[in-house]
């Protein structure tokens, strides 16, 4: 693929980071961060195609990033997959402005699926 | 059995109903003086009378004696006489009947001894002396004596007793006049003292309304309050006596009553925050739990379904490995927890080199974080201490792996190691987002994370709990210093195995049984 799509990986443990790198596979270009305030700076930065975000994240949490990104008009459009482990919270996220929710432990193929879905629908 | 020095109620209605009485038998008392010194008066005006009419009786009796003597003198007839023998008997009785009559009143009776003895003059210088006179010599003689002395000394005579009677009228008249005055008395007192009874009726009846049913009234009211649930009423304990105390006791229930409501909603509270803290633990346990079994998950799913170079391979496996150490690390904690919790905390008992178990552990954390730099501060001998060595590698651990957790901008975390008189001293200084006054009396409390959970660090709430609970275990003690945004730190001090030679007292077992 000629053009790579970037993703922004924002986890606070890093082991996931990798997988969540290893489960997208080749053809994106990452960025990592690993609390709320740099997530922000990187997608404010990168303007990325999406980005997967943990709710609990130091500093600012997830839900505080999802509101964050849709008061910017030219963020409010970039493709969010909020990756949890709070199962309940899918409601609140979703209307925090997630685009998508996934379950940690994820399934690594559903978790490419879901991506390439995000992408193809924007 | 009264613990005031007041009288009690009963005493008082006694007492009160006491002075009725007697202020009502003090008015039938007067009454009764008043009625009776009225019939005296009575009498007193009744004999009155009879002493008048005595000597009106005495006074015809000596007219008879003159009449009958004057006729006889001066007529010479003998039937004149039998009016004076009649009469002249007559006197003597008459005499005793009015000193009689006349009794008590001195003044009335030296004026009727004078006038009885005037009375006996007449008839002892006069009447009979006269008589004889004439029947023994002439009636001539005697006819000019009765002309002339006869007449006078019965005019004198009349005089005396107008005298006498007009006297015993103005005694009579003083008297009734006195018996009017006394009655009028009687009827006052008997008013005012009825007046004042019912007065003192209707003041004690007051006071009693006032002491015993208001008071037993506002209870009852009171009372209805506390079955309605209303703890916080409390009547006046002005109340005297017997209700007093009922008020007293009365307020002292319900005090009871509320302090043991307070301490039950205080006992409720704490049981909804351990309900709280318990499910809260629920949700960290799960989450703290899922974070590694994701990474076991995540990374055999690729090991299995994706082509994966040997060398990445070995780098998933490292990392499966890894992950799965640190789930059964966890469930360790976890277990630890309840055998703390149930009192079996088993201590091996070994003499070992704490400054080696240091180094070890700090090369494991030195390895999991770029950010920080760990610098260690040991001295060159050897620090022995006694015990559990798993479990104090434990303590180190959790004292580190708090340190770079807490410090999430990194920065210097310096562990530092001595020798003190009596004791090692081990010390983990951080540089990072440090304690809250407020929360510091709580850090070493189960499953307590201060606001730490909602920025977003991960953890138990655990380990400190854990470590306080080892290390007490081995005769330590431990502790810290820090402040909000000026980092922390944690230390603790072991027995020494060295200066007291073997010693240090073996760890405890800190089981109850």
């Amino acid at each position: 693929m000629q053009d790579q799509k970037t993703v922004v990986i924002c986890d606070d443990e890093p082991m996931l980071r990798e997988l969540v790198r290893a489960s997208l596979d080749a053809g994106y270009r990452f960025a990592e961060a690993n609390d709320g305030i740099v997530a922000l700076e990187l997608i404010r930065e990168l303007r990325p195609d999406a980005v997967t975000l943990d709710l609990m994240l130091p500093r600012r949490s997830g839900l505080d990033v999802l509101a964050e990104l849709r008061k910017d008009e030219q963020l409010r459009d970039i493709p969010v997959l909020v990756v949890s482990a709070w199962p309940e919270k899918r409601e609140e996220a979703l209307e925090a402005g997630a685009w998508g929710f996934v379950t940690k432990p994820f399934d690594p193929d559903e978790l490419k699926k879901r991506m390439e879905e995000l992408l193809g629908s924007r | 059995m009264s613990r005031t020095s007041s009288l009690s109620l009963a005493t008082r209605m006694v007492a009160a109903s006491a002075v009725v009485a007697l202020l009502v038998a003090a008015v039938f008392v007067g009454l009764i003086l008043a009625v009776s010194a009225l019939r005296s008066a009575t009498e007193e005006e009744a004999r009155s009378k009879d002493v008048t009419v005595a000597t009106l009786e005495l006074e015809n009796l000596v007219l008879d004696v003159d009449t009958g003597l004057r006729g006889y003198v001066i007529t010479g007839k003998t039937q004149f006489l039998t009016t004076y023998y009649a009469a002249r008997p007559e006197l003597k009785p008459a005499f005793t009947r009015l000193m009689e009559l006349v009794g008590g009143e001195p003044a009335q009776l030296r004026r009727s001894k004078e006038l009885i003895a005037q009375v006996r003059r007449y008839l002892n210088e006069y009447a009979d002396p006269v008589l004889r006179f004439a029947q023994s010599e002439s009636l001539a003689a005697g006819r000019s004596a009765t002309a002339i002395e006869g007449k006078q000394r019965i005019d004198e005579l009349r005089s005396r007793f107008d005298a006498f009677r007009t006297a015993e009228d103005a005694l009579a008249a003083s008297r009734a006049r006195s018996a009017a005055d006394k009655s009028e008395q009687a009827i006052a007192f008997g008013v005012a003292g009825l007046a004042l009874s019912a007065l003192f009726i209707v003041v004690f009846a007051v006071y009693l309304a006032r002491s015993i049913a208001r008071p037993v009234r506002e209870a009852a009211e009171g009372a209805t309050e506390l079955a309605g649930g209303n703890f916080s009423i409390r009547l006046q304990e002005s109340a005297p006596g017997e209700v007093g105390e009922l008020t007293r006791a009365f307020n002292e229930t319900a005090e009871r009553l509320e302090q043991a409501r307070t301490e039950l909603e205080h006992q409720n509270a704490r049981l909804r925050e351990s309900e709280r803290l318990q499910s809260e633990l629920v949700n960290t346990v799960s989450h703290e739990l899922r974070t590694p079994l994701a990474g076991v998950r995540g990374f055999t799913s690729l090991l299995l379904r994706r082509d994966v170079e040997p060398e990445v391979r070995r780098h998933y496996l490292g990392v499966i490995d890894a992950q799965a150490r640190r789930l059964s690390e966890l469930i360790d904690q976890f277990l630890d927890l309840r055998r703390i919790e149930e009192g079996h905390l088993d201590l091996a008992d070994d003499v070992f080199d704490i400054a080696a178990l240091i180094q070890d552990e700090a090369q494991i954390y030195r390895a999991q974080s770029a950010k920080h730099r760990l610098e260690l501060e040991l001295p060159s001998e050897p620090l022995r201490v006694r015990g559990d060595s798993a479990r104090l590698r434990q303590v180190v651990g959790n004292l580190l792996s708090n340190a770079i957790k807490y410090s999430p901008q990194g920065g210097v975390v310096s562990v530092a190691a001595r020798q003190d008189e009596h004791a090692v001293r081990v010390q983990v200084r951080d540089e990072g987002i440090g304690i809250p006054t407020s929360q510091h009396p709580r850090i070493f409390t189960k499953f307590f994370r201060g606001n730490v959970a909602a920025s977003g660090i991960a953890g138990t709430g655990l380990g400190l709990a854990v470590s306080r609970d080892i290390v007490e275990s081995h005769g330590g003690s431990i502790g810290f210093t820090s402040a909000e945004g000026e980092g922390a730190s944690f230390w603790f001090e072991l027995p020494s195995a060295d200066r007291n030679g073997d010693g240090a007292p073996p760890p405890g077992n800190r089981s109850n049984e």
